[in-house]
């Protein structure tokens, strides 16, 4: 067969003219299954992308055994977090915080002295994760004069099971999301094609190779898949800049979230890509099937 | 051009529709092929188009076995091989023009010369002002020059018309009668499957007359019809 691109364009573009009903029903059909795939990764990555921004408030508190020195614990603890910020807490000072955050309900504290509260030594670790939270906090415990270790670990586990149970969730949304338009896509080319089953049969009875037959339908199915691609791409930014400030008066951490936290061009080139191949694979498939029968 | 050599077909559950036929048509002949419906002329004509295979025998097709034909060769053997409809089989959302114009568009010619061949084959044919018209809104008779044009687009060696009349009144048939006896003139090899009668009694070509899927005679049209031939 001659390599004739713009003729066989042509004949796609034609093919899609005179059929514009199923043409659009192509492309409609990828665009909806690629808007649910990337609305689905890109609220996943919003998400993430705003626990970390909770994660980064993560504050480790090292409590001292009374009698410990509290500069040399500081300095103990510094040496332990290299990089990090730490911050020495006496007893008084905690106290004082504890009272200002009662407010009103301070005088809960009266009678309460600041042996207490034991000294503590914080650290500041903005984007931890949980096993180096876990793997710093065994580092502080085993620091002479340090009795206790807190970071939150509760809320923090939680934390991270939630995203990671996300993520098998998206998983198995993708998968699930993936089989469904690969097999909807394919319904509706094969429909496409279906419906020009007359114009292949003729056109075998003139001597076309199959390669003639099915070159403009891969092209129609590429065309519609890269048009459903792109509608999803815009409708998903379009989605992003419509909800992002409304979020932000809800939840003041999604304010920080940008186009590229949510819809990195990795996943956008993705959509696109995902769409030419779905288009292309579910037209082969269609225009495979039709030729065995022609 | 054609040599059938005990060829049988063969369909599952039926009757065989095709029961050890020898028959060969020469370089440059017109053949009627005749018989009832059901008598096995179309399915001569898919077997020659190399739309089926035949079940058993042998068929040469310009010289070559078709049977060891690859799949991937029979689109360029096709090519040499114009085939007319009693149903036209054109595409309706496509004009006229473009309808001829679909084998030499599948042989890869230039624009300007599938432009320049579809304005011929249309005068040729007389419908070279309708070249513009979707098919639905011609006559039966212009759908079938058509039809016509378009399979000696390629300049075939070989023309099959299955019941090319079968749809037209009278005059149109004779029309179309005419385009054959045209392009057998011009060299082409004919073989028109037909149980119309008028037409073997009309023109004095050579008939093979099938029944129940066997060749029950072979001859000319004159000796046919005066019974000499059985």
């Amino acid at each position: 067969m001659n390599v004739r691109p713009v003729y066989f364009t042509r004949r796609a573009l034609e093919g899609m003219a005179r059929g514009p009903y199923v043409a659009l029903v192509g492309t409609a059909t990828v665009f909806v299954a690629l808007f649910a795939v990337g609305l689905l990764a890109g609220v996943l990555g919003g998400a993430e992308r705003v626990l970390s921004a909770w994660a980064g408030q993560v504050r480790i508190s090292a409590y001292l055994a009374p009698g410990t020195d509290l500069a040399a614990a500081r300095a103990a603890v510094a040496a332990a977090a290299p990089g990090l910020e730490v911050q020495a807490v006496p007893a008084a000072a905690a106290l004082r915080q504890l009272s200002e955050e009662l407010g009103d309900q301070a005088h809960v504290l009266d009678g309460v002295g600041p042996g207490v509260i034991p000294d503590a030594v914080d650290v500041l670790a903005p984007g931890i994760s949980l096993p180096g939270a876990r793997a710093l906090a065994a580092a502080l415990r085993a620091l002479p004069g340090v009795a206790d270790v807190d970071y939150g670990n509760a809320w923090l586990e939680k934390l991270e099971t939630l995203v990671s149970r996300a993520r098998l969730a998206a998983v198995a949304l993708f998968a699930a999301l993936a089989v469904a338009t690969a097999v909807l896509v394919g319904n509706t080319l094969r429909l496409a094609v279906f419906a020009r089953q007359e114009e292949i049969e003729i056109l075998k009875l003139v001597g076309a190779t199959d390669a003639f037959v099915s070159t403009p339908f891969l092209i129609e199915g590429l065309l519609q898949g890269l048009a459903g691609g792109a509608l999803a791409v815009g409708a998903l930014a379009g989605l992003h800049a419509l909800l992002v400030p409304r979020l932000q008066a809800a939840v003041g951490v999604a304010g920080a979230l940008r186009l590229t936290d949510t819809l990195p061009p990795a996943l956008l080139l993705g959509l696109l890509g995902g769409g030419a191949a779905v288009g292309l694979l579910g037209s082969a498939l269609a225009v495979m099937r039709s030729l065995r029968r022609a | 051009m054609i040599e059938l050599f005990h060829v049988t077909k063969e369909y599952p559950g039926d009757a065989p529709a095709l029961q050890d036929v020898t028959v060969a048509v020469g370089k440059g002949e017109f053949v009627f092929l005749t018989g009832a419906s059901g008598a096995g002329k179309s399915t001569l004509l898919k077997l020659i188009f190399c739309d089926e295979p035949a079940t058993s025998g042998q068929l040469l097709l310009f010289g070559r076995n078709v049977a060891k034909v690859s799949p991937r060769a029979i689109p360029y053997l096709r090519r040499k091989i114009g085939v007319v409809f009693q149903d036209f089989k054109l595409l309706p959302l496509r004009t006229v023009a473009q309808n001829v114009a679909l084998p030499l568009e599948v042989q890869g010619l230039p624009d300007r010369e599938i432009r320049r061949k579809v304005r011929l084959l249309l005068r040729s044919v007389g419908l070279e002002h309708r070249a513009g018209k979707l098919p639905p809104s011609l006559s039966g008779g212009e759908q079938q020059r058509v039809a016509v044009a378009r399979a000696l687009a390629a300049d075939p060696a070989l023309l099959l018309a299955d019941e090319p009349t079968g749809n037209l009144d009278p005059e149109r048939t004779l029309e179309v009668m005419e385009l054959l006896s045209a392009a057998n003139a011009r060299g082409t090899t004919v073989v028109v499957a037909t149980h119309d009668r008028s037409l073997l009694e009309r023109y004095k070509r050579r008939v093979v007359m099938l029944e129940r899927g066997r060749l029950v005679s072979d001859g000319d049209s004159v000796r046919r019809m005066a019974g000499e031939v059985r």
